[in-house]
């Protein structure tokens, strides 16, 4: 059994793994959870995404940028592909599956990847349409897939006006399904005015709210499903 | 009494920093309008690849709506392209789509020492934007000023490599990462030397990739000013130095690069921006393109260009390409409430 001081210490040397972007120290300690017999999911949330979170904090007050935030994604990937694996069931309340992508015509998908990243922690089935993805292929892909949530990104007011036609697309064929939309040019009124569901100001922002979309549609499934088998 | 005969002069004049009788309103950046492709009949996807559709299509935004210049091309894949990128122009969709990079020169990092081809200046679409400039000129050159832009040395780099190993190897290996924007630094200089041999007026070197949203003001003073510095001190037409995003903390690095005006967008405070730069420094922005001049009322529009001017802009100018389904009143409202200014 592991002690609550060896659990204490390789929390702590994830959470300092991730935001000192050290990808080798991430894997030793991941695989030293393992071998200790520590909970992954455990790991994971307190040790990898606590990490991030400050990450995310030190982006803000800008002493990281986005360099930064790109190897703190590698570290927290290294120790994920190890922890992944041995995770039995995560535990957010609620899960859900997203198509993502960023909109044709635009090559920028560092953003869509940050936010990807919040979404396979938190053990979402992503399907990750890439970059200067045709505005049909969301639809379609979220048909097939019958994902809970559909994310479009752009970064730059060239491509950002083809999200309101996927917008549009989607909800003439499933008007259920939860849409949210982020990159440099969007802003809450533009999501409110194209009929987006939500607007991710930044990856900690998108995971939060994605979550609630999830809840709320769950929650009107079941009551739907409810009154049917009344 | 100043005299001013003509939008061109005025721009010629505040370059010079000579005194005029009010801020122009004009671009160093893409300015095609959808307007302007109807009145030609040409489809957006048709004007990156053909010289006279390029200067007739550019030139029609000062026709119809008074914009105070002609800039040419409209996307950012010239240079990338003349090094032997892939582009996709989207010639299937009647949408408005930019042409992008549809496969890079530097697939690893051991590929990144590049050398620059010889006779670059001839490859691509260089000459076609050569001749776009020749055209443009004959054609509106004696009433306003044209432009042309080029890609900083760090954006260009992000076209001819992933962007996501260019930021970390930024960091992780600033020596390499430096070496690749000296010889991409030769690259543009050369660029930029056939553009002022074409007759251009002013050039804008557009560097957003180092804009403070995506790295630190240290890393642009220490890996990305001292090439630019390298381009600005070859360039012998005026210049213009565009970075959008967050960059209040490095106009006073912008200021030192040598060129002759600084361009920022709407996320820059230009008051603070004059204030740290002193009331002889050429600030040119910050109006917002698309939250504005597209998607405002004209009230908004018109507010937005008194706000511009009362904040200390020495030029109204949007703070990145002018977005081509701009409404017609929208623009037109911009270009009278800047001629209110004139004295």
């Amino acid at each position: 059994m592991v002690t609550e001081d060896k659990k204490k210490e390789l929390l702590e040397r994830l959470k300092n793994a991730v935001i000192q972007y050290d990808e080798d120290t991430a894997k030793e300690a991941a695989k030293e959870v393992l071998d200790v017999g520590m909970n992954a999911n455990d790991a994971i949330f307190n040790g990898l995404v606590s990490g991030m979170e400050e990450v995310g904090r030190l982006f803000e007050a800008q002493e990281y940028f986005v360099p930064e935030l790109l190897m703190c994604a590698d570290a927290l990937y290294a120790g994920l592909d190890i922890l992944k694996p041995h995770v039995q069931q995560l535990d957010l309340g609620v899960k859900g599956s997203v198509v993502i992508g960023t909109v044709e015509g635009d090559v920028h998908d560092i953003g869509k990847n940050i936010v990807k990243m919040m979404f396979d922690v938190a053990g979402f089935t992503v399907y990750d349409l890439g970059r200067d993805v045709p505005l049909d292929k969301f639809v379609e892909e979220q048909l097939k897939t019958d994902s809970d949530l559909v994310c479009l990104s752009a970064m730059m007011t060239t491509t950002m006006v083809g999200m309101k036609k996927v917008i549009d697309d989607l909800r003439a064929k499933n008007p259920n399904v939860k849409i949210m939309i982020g990159g440099a040019p969007v802003s809450q009124d533009i999501a409110e005015k194209w009929g987006a569901d939500g607007y991710a100001k930044d990856a900690n922002n998108a995971l939060k709210d994605a979550i609630n979309m999830i809840s709320s549609l769950k929650k009107l499934k079941e009551e739907a499903e409810a009154r049917k088998s009344r | 009494m100043i005299k001013i005969i003509s939008a061109r002069d005025r721009v010629m004049k505040l370059f010079g920093g000579e005194e005029i009788d009010r801020p122009p309103c004009f671009s160093g950046m893409g300015n095609v309008t959808a307007e302007g492709l109807k009145e030609l009949g040409y489809k957006f996807a048709s004007i990156h690849l053909d010289a006279r559709k390029m200067a007739d299509s550019s030139a029609t935004t000062y026709k119809l709506f008074g914009f105070e210049c002609g800039v040419v091309p409209f996307d950012l894949c010239v240079e990338a392209e003349a090094l032997g990128c892939e582009i996709n122009v989207y010639a299937h969709l009647e949408d408005i789509l930019y042409p992008t990079i549809k496969k890079k020169i530097i697939h690893t990092e051991d590929e990144m020492d590049i050398a620059i081809p010889s006779g670059l200046q001839h490859r691509g679409r260089i000459p076609l934007v050569c001749e776009a400039i020749r055209l443009l000129k004959k054609d509106i050159g004696g009433e306003v000023p044209v432009g042309t832009y080029v890609l900083g040395p760090f954006t260009l780099a992000g076209q001819i490599m992933e962007l996501n190993d260019l930021l970390k190897l930024s960091f992780k290996k600033p020596d390499k990462v430096g070496r690749l924007l000296d010889a991409l630094a030769d690259a543009v200089i050369l660029v930029a030397g056939e553009y002022e041999k074409a007759g251009v007026d002013y050039i804008t070197v557009r560097e957003m990739g180092a804009t403070s949203d995506v790295l630190s003001p240290r890393v642009f003073k220490g890996l990305i000013l001292p090439y630019l510095k390298k381009i600005f001190e070859k360039i012998s037409v005026p210049s213009v130095l565009h970075i959008c995003g967050k960059t209040n903390d490095i106009v006073p690095f912008m200021a030192e690069s040598g060129a002759r005006a600084i361009s920022v967008d709407q996320k820059n405070d230009v008051a603070e921006s004059r204030k740290k730069l002193g009331k002889e420094a050429r600030i040119f922005g910050n109006y917002d393109p698309y939250n504005v001049l597209v998607a405002g009322r004209p009230e908004l529009v018109r507010e937005t260009v008194r706000k511009c001017v009362n904040d200390g802009v020495s030029a109204v100018w949007p703070g990145c390409d002018i977005w081509p389904t701009v409404p017609p009143e929208n623009f037109k409202a911009m270009m009278e409430e800047i001629r209110k200014d004139g004295r």
